[in-house]
Formats: C-alpha cells, structure tokens, sequence
C-alpha cells in the first residue's frame, strides 16, 4: 500500500538508484533524495529521514512531468489516485526523466538500466559553483600544468622559441645598459676628469645599444607573434579536429554554439594571452629581477627601501583593477547586444519597412545604444581616475629615492653617479608593476580557456576510426535482438531483429517516435547499441574501420545539407576526384541536370550557405546527386520527400529509383504511398517491428499498417492529395 | 479575427482536486484526467489569459479573466499552477561577483537563499520588459526579477554593476 510516512529509516540496505533533488515538496529549495529499491520507490529529506514510501506492487506507473523550470515525478496508483514524488529544478531533471524510466522498468519488472550518473555541480577543492557540471573551475585551474602543456605545442617551433628567449633576455640586458652609460658620464663629470673623448665614447656606446634595442625589440615583436598565432592555429586545428571524432551523444548534449566558443572564444583568450600577456610579462619580469640584482649589487639598504613597498604596490593594484575589469567587461557585453540589434534592423530591413516600423526600431536601438554609452563612459571614467590615482605609486618610488638616496648623497655614503642610476631603474620598474595583477586576471582566463580546449582534446573519440575491417561491402544487414536507449534507462528500441539481403529495399513505416530514425541511427554507427548486435556481411559493424565503413553509406535527409559552394563543388563532395562528365551523370539520374543548366552559372552556381539559393525541390535534387556519385552500397532515405510539393515529389522520386537500383536501401517516409516500391516494410511501434511484409501483404493483414494507409488517405481526400 | 473563447466558457467546466495535488478538468462532455494549466502570455499579461490544455496540448479551454472564476475553483487552479511554474522570484541580491568572465550569485528568493553562476549575461541576463528581468543559471533554472526598482538599493546597484 502506498503511503506518506515519517517513520524512521529503513535497515541499511543498498538502493538500486539514489538521486538528490534540489526541491522540496512546497517547492522551495532544500534536499530531497528519491531512492529505488527492488520493491518500493521512498524519498528521503535533508536529515535522511523517510518522508514517502511506495511498494511497486501498489504502483501503475510513474510521470515525469516537464514543469516551467523544473520537473515533478508523480507515482500513479493502481487504485487510481497519483502521489508526488519529487520536485526538481532543471538542474536535475535530465536525471531524474532517467530515474522516472528506472522506475517504470521496476514496475513492470524488466532489467533496470540505470542512466548516467549526475556529475558535480561545485568545484572539490574551492567549493564554488562549476560553470557546467563537472566542468572546469576557473578559479583552481592548474595554471603550471596547462602552461606546461601549452608549451608543448611549442616543439614545432622550438628555434624559434630559444631564439625568442635569448632576444627577450639581451633585450631586458640593454634596457639596463642606458642609466648605467648616463651614470658613467655624471662619474667622469663630478670627478673632474671630463673629456669630451670619454663623453663621445659613451655616447657611441649608448647609439650602439639603442640600435640593438630597437632591432631586438623589433625582433622580439616578430618572434613573439609568429609563435602565438601558429600556437593558437594549432589548437584551434587541434580542437576542430578533435570536435570531429567525437561521438554523437557529444552533440546532443552541448549546444552547437557552445562546442563553437571552444574552438573560437577559448583559442582566442589564448592567442591574446600569448601575444600581448605572455610578452609583458616575460619583457617586465626580467626587468624586475634585474634590476632588483644591480640595485643590491649598488647599495642593498637603498634597494631594500625601493623594494619594501612592492607587495603594497600589488595588492593596491589589484584591488583597483579588478572591478575596473568587470566594468570592461560589461562594455563588451553591451557593445554585443548593439551589434545583435543592428544586426537583426538590417537582416529584416523589408520587414521593418514594410511595416513602417523605423521609429520602434530606432527606438529599440536607442535604447540599446545609451546602454552601451553609460557603461562605456562609466568604465572610461573609472580607468582614467584609477590611472591617475595609480601614477602616485610610480612617484613613490622616486620620492624613496629622493628621501633616502638624497639622504645617503648628502652624508657621503652614494656617490652622485649610483644616485642617477637607481633614479632611472626605479622609474623602469614602478610603472610596470601596477600592471602585474592585470597580467595575473588575463593569465587565469587564457588558461581556463586552455583547460576547456584540452578538456575535449582529452575526451574519448569515436571508437575505431581507422582501426577495423577494412573491405568492400556487399550490403546484408542484420539486426540480432537490438535495445537502445538515448538515455540508457529509457529503451527507444527493444528486441529488434531483421535480416535485409543485399540489394533489398525495405521500407520504415509508424508513427513519429516509434523507432524508424533510431534504426538509421545505429547502422550509421552514430551511436552503439545498449544489447544485441548488428551485422553487415556477417561482421559486427564496430569492428569495421568505421570511416571506410561509413563510405560505404549513402544518406538522403529530409533536409538536405548543402555547403556553401558551388552545385560541382556539392555533387562531387563525397568523390572529390569525380570528372566533370561524372558529375553530369550522377545530376543526370538525379533529375537536376536540367534546372542545373537553367541557371547563368549551371554548375558553377554558388549554392549560398546551407543552399538558401536552391528551392528545397532543387536541394534535394543536389544531395541525390551527391549520394549517386558517391556509390554507396548501403543507401537511406530519411523522409526524403516529405518536405516539398507533390509536383516536386514525383520528379524526386524518379531520380530515387534510378539511385536505389541493386543497392541496399532503407526508406523512412511519411507519405506511404512512396513506399510502393520497397521489397519489404517493416512497421514500427514503441520501439518494436510489429508487422512485416510487402505492401499488398500488410494490407491484406488488415493490421497496424492498413490503418496507418486508411487514415492517411482520409487526410489526402480532406486536403486534396491523391493518395 | 477569431477571437479567444468567452469568459463565459467558464460556467462549463470545472476542476476536481481529488486527491490533494491531482486535477481533473471535467467539461459538458468529457472528463480530461491529464490536463495542464498554462498561462498564454505570463510576462506581458501575468494574470490574464489562463489556457487548459489536455495531454496533447491542444487547449480545451482559455480563461481570458481567471480571477472571474468561482472562488474555489480559482484557487485549485491556482494550486495547480504554483506547481507548474518553478520559476523562482529574485526578492534581494545578497552577492553578485564576476570572475574569469562567469558570475557569482547569491540570491534571497522566494524559495530560499540559493547560489546560482551565470555564463554569458549578454544571452542569460534576459530584460523582458523595461524593469522585468529574467536571470537564467548555466542549467537554464530561471531566476525573475519581476520590477527591478522594487529591489532594495543595495540589491539594484549590486545588479546595475555586474549586468
């Protein structure tokens, strides 16, 4: 019997699934843990006491209902009434729609698959909230690590980066080099020893060097940029590359605009780290101990009063600039919401002028645009009242050398030479220093940027990409008792088994949700199947060399996926070394040859991105011809017609039957009447093959798949299609 | 152009909570025993246009008025939405911090304190009206601010600095 209860914990007994909600039951924030035993669903609160217990034998079923940011779990009696479970935040609820499939399978006593474990929301070593589950902590990103294995995309260039290092060294040497040559020329002066000889020497000397400072500095320019373009271009290439081979389910997760700040915005904090950060730093911190070094070597008591207020110095800075940063920060963020609102005016300009909407828009952008100006003028004018402020620090270290060097001149114990010198290498490293925390912040972010990219550079590939059985296929495919789930705990198919002989062309025929795409999902191998097996020529498909097995496939989507190119360029995509007389043929059979010709540039038309140039007829057309230039043995027909006119269709149709001919062909269509001409259909119902046969045969059966053709020919009759 | 259903619609249904926290939306001829309640328009219109809509979706019924309904009834309905809508209502910011480009919240709700880190406010600090603001968390939980200049002083130029 079901019911709500405070009584105390059970005897320790394992939970086959245990999974913390953030939600309590009046929906405020607090712990909540849903616990699945073999025989009963309980929740625990935050003290681990028992607040709710349900006997599965007592259960129908459970629903997971989808809530305005967040979710609910709700356990439906067999006597007919429902009891919450669980409320959860959206933060959970991938989890917890796991958790409510778990469930069902332990009402109905199959084998509970458990879903993926939930990773961590906060950071182990600081505590701090992660920006993605069990993602990077900005904050403790082990910032020695990820230089070190930045570094190691340095081999490539490692003369060059030797070279960068001896340049950036004399560099800082001969910086030194000026005060020291004034300090010589005061020497001689205040000795009495003047020669005009001796000035001109130095002087020579001093040309010398400003020469070489120049060169090197230029040099160092150079070096420096060449190395941190080519480091990030590698890790972009490296994390493209990367992005590529991973598996499918990465996709399904992250949205597409996240996977492609990994590749853009993280190579970027990167790439600006290394051209103006890293060259600071290094150019500024070899300065700093250098001329730390002659200070002591000069007069240690002197130096030790100049240096004394350096971490000061330091911490003054940082507390200043750090707010100064977010606001910077936030002038970015503005500034990208008025290039998104100008950017939305211009691309609906028809729009706008068609519904004489100018003053809303300009209105809009207004708006937009004093946002950006009160937070730019805000950032300005704190930069500049913080600079100025900070310049004090920069006088600091003169007044100290004043204060006591003059002290120390006036007693005899600094000559008037070592006096100028500190003088000009204490302005050399005052100014630099208040910049130091700046460098620390854009060192932090270009290395959590770092760790993301190397985050999916250490992630697992798809499995075999070029290790495998590596051979031409003839085109038997076998399913053997297949289940699959996305999420592991929800099976989408169960139990599938068929046997397709080459060249046969077998139609997948239900109702949306049914399992037809999953079929065409795991022979592509974009995911691997939970239990059971699939063959192609008797050989499991994970052993084959998975790009040369993939080759071997031919798909025609519903919507059909045309790169910016040329109508050559997209036909020859999958035989790049095709002739031109190959291309022709294959547009020939696809029945695009003559609308292809129609157009000024035929097949030199550029297809504008994703084809927006092509009507959906002629893209479709295209991407036919694609796929009968690229041979496959194995072809798939993912509602192919079902988004253009029926006019549009019948000429689709005729190139598909010039394309499916001796091949192995699976079709997915919702007008089934373009089904006609398949061998075999098999009709699919949560997740299971529930009829099979040629279409005369299923009608006759007067099953499933007779109704599916009834009630789409009343649709035809009501809106005009023959069927 | 059609216009949404009457408010006198409302004389010909009726919503049985039985037990505690179940609904069923009984109609003239049907009694739906999945139905959900759903506002059409709930930032610009926030009380004002209440949708029923059964399992599929599809809307049984639309309550231009819903505070024109019988007392009881509004009140089960009332319950039903409580529990639909998860959004949280930002009454005071305790922290607001940015670092490394991501933010640091901590927040006084109507639920209870709860931290909360934003990526990117540019796309998850929505304004959806001229005071309404909407923060979303990196797992899409929606934190409301429903009129900015009701927020404490503290509390607005902690938020007027950090977005």
């Amino acid at each position: 019997m079901a019911k709500a209860s405070a009584a105390a914990a059970e005897p320790a007994e394992q939970p086959i699934l245990s999974l913390e909600s953030d939600l309590t039951e009046d929906r405020k924030f607090g712990l909540r843990t849903l616990e699945l035993y073999p025989d009963r669903v309980e929740v625990r609160g935050e003290a681990g006491a028992r607040i709710l217990r349900a006997d599965l034998e007592d259960l129908s079923g459970v629903r997971c209902d989808s809530l305005v940011s967040g979710g609910r779990i709700v356990l439906q009696l067999k006597s007919g009434g429902e009891i919450l479970a669980v409320n959860y935040s959206q933060t959970t609820s991938k989890y917890f729609a796991d958790a409510a499939g778990a469930i069902e399978q332990a009402i109905e006593g199959e084998e509970i698959v458990p879903g993926e474990t939930p990773g961590r929301l906060s950071c182990p070593k600081c505590g701090k909230l992660l920006p993605e589950r069990d993602g990077i902590c900005p904050g403790c990103v082990s910032r020695g690590k990820t230089m070190l294995r930045i570094g190691k995309f340095l081999a490539p260039y490692k003369s060059r980066a030797l070279l960068l290092v001896v340049a950036a060294a004399s560099t800082t040497a001969l910086n030194l080099a000026p005060p020291w040559i004034q300090g010589s020329i005061i020497k001689e002066f205040s000795e009495g020893a003047s020669q005009l000889n001796t000035l001109f020497g130095l002087m020579g000397i001093w040309a010398v060097v400003l020469l070489c400072q120049v060169g090197l500095q230029i040099l160092n320019g150079r070096l420096m940029t060449h190395l941190a373009t080519h480091i990030s271009a590698d890790l972009r290439s490296a994390v493209y590359r990367a992005i590529e081979f991973l598996q499918i389910s990465y996709f399904d997760r992250k949205p597409v605009g996240a996977i492609a700040s990994r590749v853009t915005q993280d190579t970027d904090r990167v790439w600006h780290f290394l051209v103006d950060g890293l060259p600071f730093f290094i150019v500024n911190g070899l300065m700093l101990v250098g001329v730390a070094v002659l200070l002591f070597t000069m007069n240690w008591v002197l130096a030790l009063c100049i240096l004394a207020p350096f971490p000061l110095v330091m911490m003054v800075s940082m507390i200043v600039w750090k707010p100064i940063s977010n606001m910077f920060h936030r002038v970015s963020q503005k500034m990208a919401r008025v290039h998104m609102q100008l950017g939305e005016s211009l691309m609906g300009i028809r729009v706008v002028k068609v519904f004489a909407r100018e003053d809303h828009e300009y209105e809009r952008f207004m708006k937009r645009n004093n946002e950006l100006r009160d937070a730019a003028t805000q950032a300005d004018q704190s930069w500049h009242t913080a600079y100025g402020a900070m310049t004090l620090f920069t006088s600091l270290g003169v007044v100290t050398t004043w204060t006591v060097g003059g002290a120390m001149l006036y007693q005899g114990q600094l000559q008037l030479d070592e006096f100028w010198r500190i003088n000009a290498y204490v302005l050399m490293i005052y100014g630099p220093l208040q910049w130091f925390a700046q460098v620390n912040n854009w060192f932090t972010r270009a290395m959590a940027g770092a760790e993301r990219i190397f985050e999916i550079l250490d992630m697992t590939p798809e499995t075999a990409v070029t290790k495998g059985v590596n051979r031409k296929i003839e085109g038997r495919v076998e399913f053997q008792d297949v289940r699959f789930g996305y999420e592991k705990s929800n099976p989408v198919l169960r139990h599938v088994s068929f046997d397709v002989a080459p060249g046969e062309m077998i139609g997948l025929v239900g109702h949306s949700g049914a399992g037809k795409s999953t079929i065409i999902n795991l022979l592509t191998r974009f995911y691997e199947v939970d239990s059971g097996a699939i063959l192609v020529d008797g050989v499991e498909i994970r052993d084959y060399d998975l790009q040369d097995f993939r080759a071997q496939i031919g798909i025609v989507l519903q919507e059909p996926f045309l790169f910016h190119g040329t109508i050559a360029e997209n036909i020859r995509y999958g035989k790049p070394d095709a002739t031109f007389e190959e291309v022709m043929a294959a547009a020939q059979a696809a029945n695009a040859h003559d609308f292809v010709l129609a157009k000024p540039e035929g097949y030199d038309t550029v297809v504008g991105e994703r084809g927006a140039r092509l009507s959906g007829g002629e893209k479709q057309r295209i991407s036919i011809a694609r796929a009968i230039l690229h041979d496959p043995r194995i072809l798939i027909f993912d509602e192919a017609t079902s988004s253009v006119d029926v006019e549009t269709e019948r000429e689709i149709q005729v190139a598909i039957q010039n394309l499916v001919s001796g091949r192995t062909t699976f079709a997915i269509a919702h007008r089934l009447s373009t089904l006609r001409n398949a061998n075999r259909l098999f009709v699919m119902d949560r997740g299971k093959i529930v009829e099979e046969g040629t279409h005369e045969e299923l009608i006759a059966q007067r099953g499933a798949f007779a109704k599916l053709v009834e009630t789409q020919s009343k649709v035809n009759e009501v809106i005009g299609i023959g069927a | 152009m059609p216009s949404p259903q009457a408010p006198s619609r409302v004389q010909e249904f009726q919503v049985i909570e039985a037990p505690v926290g179940c609904f069923r939306l009984v109609t003239e001829d049907r009694c739906h025993l999945t139905f959900r309640a759903a506002w059409a328009s709930p930032v610009s219109h926030p009380k004002h246009y209440l949708a029923l809509l059964d399992g599929r979706d599809r809307q049984i019924v639309l309550i231009n008025d819903p505070e024109t309904l019988p007392k009881e009834l509004w009140e089960a309905l009332q319950r039903e939405l409580d529990r639909r809508y998860l959004t949280t209502k930002v009454l005071s910011i305790v922290s607001a911090r940015t670092e490394f480009g991501i933010t640091y919240w901590t927040l006084e709700t109507d639920r209870g304190r709860k931290d909360i880190v934003t990526q990117s406010l540019q796309e998850n600090a929505q304004w959806m009206g001229d005071y309404h603001l909407m923060l979303l968390d990196v797992d899409g939980n929606r934190f409301e601010i429903s009129d900015t200049r009701k927020l404490d002083p503290q509390s607005y130029k902690k938020l007027l600095t950090t977005i």
